[in-house]
């Protein structure tokens, strides 16, 4: 019952802040209407994209989204936004049958019509000025970091993996209910976060296309042991669960600078295991999310042709699984550093050259880390733009050093008219089926895909 | 997959065009011509036109290819001066993949300080710092270059040896040539440009007219502006054209909602402002 009570508050309260927007959006209206007209605009995009899969001959989507975007301007400097999502895939292999959503919270949940088409409420805030604050109010997305296609401090908001990481970061990062507060102090902002929806990265189901199979992410149970996995233990008490976030950001003689802390549960759950001896040995697997404090900051800055960018995060109390048989839970405990260095280069004309190095570093260092103690991403990105940038023509490369295995991801764009794009992309995974990327070698596909913008 | 329009570019100086603008360089330092102002006398003239400390705007940019398809931009735009350093930002508008897109630039009075730039990039939800030396590079898919926007009807007098060389009259205004050749061979590169002739109307102090060749010598752009008319009392272009001879492409820009007198607040030249939009 307790349980129960939690989720009832929670919803209400959300329910609460919802109708409150809209309170204030309707009073607004009224206000608009009898004083100038009030401004409301309405767009959309709507999307294809088949995705063939080279190496398996198969379809891997066939995806159709619809995103309608409603903006309203309010009296006193306030706007509501709302983000919608209809999204078909009639290929239905990305997420196989009904998926669970047990890793989002109930008002966060897309709805399901059928196996093939979802429909979600992407983002729907509130945006108004008090003094000299700033406050968005509702589902958001919050940004934070500078590093391209790398994640240390862009944590804020969970991500789903449906596509593993092929998807705009944009699109899979997973919109939370959110308090968001910017505070003008002289030339710096205080960001104050605090966020109570407690959902958590989206993993794909084993059936799907996209399951992870790489032994650093999931465990792998000894030949002739069975394994009881339990169903993950989520937190779900409204206040001392919620995530809460704080970031400072500055401007210093040319250095573009933040300090970030954040104090929330990590997104991917840990997997707790136990053993059951006996004439039928057993594993028993309960996920479970920890809590962790990440500390960090950013900085960029330009210089002549180059800018210098990167992202440094502490974040204590992590876990990393182990094979070690005699380890009493499976997983390791220990403090995790990770940045990223990027240096961009525009020397020439109409051309973007990038490159990035990724670390991260488990500092206690235990007998049957699976994962290396050290683990190197370098990336590179090549982009060019031709005929007044209707065509986009550009590389990006991931490679992870420690399994020799990494992702090549050519594309071509083209601004066919006004409001309508087209593209072809390749992604081709290589390397070690145990590495993060290598494990999706059968994987490889050519996108062609379609946009129409209003 | 949502792609911004982003650029971030500059220029590759050949052998050839070094070959080029060595012969080119040394008209710079013929005389001006005389019973005219001198060339610096008119640049100097040229900045010293009144601009107000703010200015707020909409702006429409249409950009043509050579094949007559059309592509337009609504765009929402402030400037303000502090001083010497003057602060522009332009907020993209319509159309949809381009809308929330944001340009924000300092730029400062002292040649050898760096501007700073940033541009908002929707899809990537961040503010992304860019490199400010590539100011010859295209703006946005526009014909004009990151100096353009940064400058407006104003020149870089730093970056040029400037010579009158003779006058006419376009549009029925009277207007005084001057030759501006870039001081050395880096300014050229970082520029685009070998060479520029400029009608600069001998009343306002405006140009109306602008020819501009590029490091190689040939002849690469036009630029034509029109509607000249007070706004609040300050000479205001409603209409710039350029067209470019070597792809064919042209753009202009139709400024309407040009206001003086508001004031523009502070916190529209921040980051901040760039990722939460107009």
């Amino acid at each position: 019952m307790p349980a129960f009570n939690t989720k009832k508050t929670n919803i209400l309260c959300v329910i609460s802040t919802l109708l409150g927007m809209w309170s204030l959006a309707a009073n607004a209206a009224d206000t608009g209407r009898e004083g100038q007209d009030l401004n409301i605009e309405f767009s959309a995009l709507l999307e294809t994209e088949w995705a063939y899969g080279t190496a398996k001959d198969s379809n891997q989507k066939l995806e159709f989204i619809f995103e309608p975007e409603i903006n309203i301007e309010l009296q006193n400097n306030s706007k509501l936004t709302t983000i919608g999502r209809l999204r078909g895939d009639i290929e239905d292999r990305l997420e196989p049958g009904d998926p669970s959503q047990d890793e989002v919270s109930e008002l966060s949940r897309r709805g399901l019509i059928g196996n093939d088409v979802d429909v979600e409420l992407r983002e729907f805030y509130l945006e108004t000025e008090i003094g000299q604050s700033y406050f968005t109010l509702g589902k958001q997305q919050i940004v934070w970091g500078k590093a391209d296609g790398l994640k240390v401090l862009d944590v804020v908001n969970p991500q789903d993996f449906r596509e593993f990481i092929l998807d705009d970061f944009d699109d899979s990062r997973i919109p939370l209910w959110s308090v968001n507060a910017e505070i003008s102090i002289d030339d710096s902002t205080l960001q104050l976060i605090w966020i109570p929806d407690q959902t958590y990265h989206v993993l794909p189901a084993l059936d799907s296309l996209y399951a992870f199979t790489s032994p650093a992410q999931i465990p792998v149970a000894p030949l002739g042991v069975s394994v009881d996995l339990r169903s993950v233990k989520k937190p779900d008490r409204f206040f001392s669960d919620a995530d809460y976030g704080v970031r400072l950001t500055s401007f210093v003689d040319g250095w573009d600078v933040t300090l970030n802390y954040l104090y929330h549960y990590n997104d991917t759950p840990v997997p707790f295991r136990s053993l059951t001896l006996g004439s039928q040995p057993t594993v028993t697997v309960t996920p479970e999310y920890e809590r962790t404090h990440l500390i960090g900051g950013t900085f960029s800055n330009a210089f002549g042709d180059f800018v210098l960018r990167g992202e440094i995060g502490y974040s204590t109390d992590r876990y990393f699984l182990t094979d070690n048989a005699n380890d009493s839970d499976g997983v390791i405990k220990s403090d995790e550093f990770a940045y990223v260095l990027g240096l961009d280069w525009s020397g020439i004309d109409e051309t973007f050259l990038s490159v990035q190095l990724f670390q991260s570093h488990v500092l206690n260092e235990q007998p049957g880390l699976v994962r290396d103690k050290t683990d190197t991403i370098v990336t590179f990105l090549a982009r060019r733009d031709f005929m007044n940038d209707t065509v986009i023509a550009e590389v990006l490369w991931l490679h992870n050093t420690n399994n020799n295995d990494g992702l090549v991801r050519p594309n071509v764009s083209y601004q066919w008219q006004e409001n309508t794009k087209v593209w072809v992309s390749v992604d081709v995974f290589y390397g070690d089926e145990n590495g993060v990327f290598g494990q999706f070698d059968a994987n490889d596909r050519v996108v062609l895909g379609v946009e129409w913008g209003f | 997959m949502k792609t911004a329009q982003n650029k971030f570019g500059n220029l590759l100086l050949s052998s050839i065009s070094v070959a080029i603008f060595v012969s080119v360089a040394p008209l710079s330092f013929a005389a001006d011509k005389e019973g005219q102002p001198s060339g610096m006398e008119i640049a100097k003239r040229i900045n010293a036109r009144d601009e107000g400390i703010s200015v707020s705007r909409n702006l429409r940019m249409e950009m043509i290819d050579r094949h007559n398809k059309k592509r337009v931009r609504e765009t929402r735009g402030f400037r303000k001066y502090y001083g010497d350093e003057k602060r522009t930002v332009i907020f993209y508008l319509k159309p949809k993949n381009v809308k929330e897109t944001a340009f924000l630039t300092y730029d400062y009075a002292q040649a050898e300080q760096d501007d700073d730039q940033w541009l908002y990039l929707p899809a990537m939800r961040k503010v992304r710092r860019i490199s400010a030396s590539d100011r010859g590079d295209y703006f946005l898919g526009t014909d004009f270059t990151y100096e353009d926007i940064k400058k407006e009807s104003k020149v870089s007098i730093e970056d040029y040896t400037w010579k009158s060389v003779g006058e006419e009259v376009i549009d029925g205004h009277h207007c005084y040539i001057v030759e501006s050749i870039p001081v050395n061979k880096q300014v050229a590169k970082e520029l685009g440009y070998s060479k520029v002739l400029s009608w600069v109307d001998s009343k306002i102090w405006m140009a109306r007219q602008s020819r501009r060749w590029d490091i190689r010598g040939n002849e690469l752009k036009t630029i034509y502006t029109r509607d000249i008319r007070q706004v609040q009392n300050i000479w205001t272009a409603h209409i710039i054209e350029i067209s470019n001879h070597k792809t064919g492409h042209t753009t202009r820009f139709l400024f309407s909602d040009i206001d003086y007198s508001k004031g523009v607040k502070d916190k529209v030249f921040t980051q901040q402002a760039l990722r939460r939009g107009l």
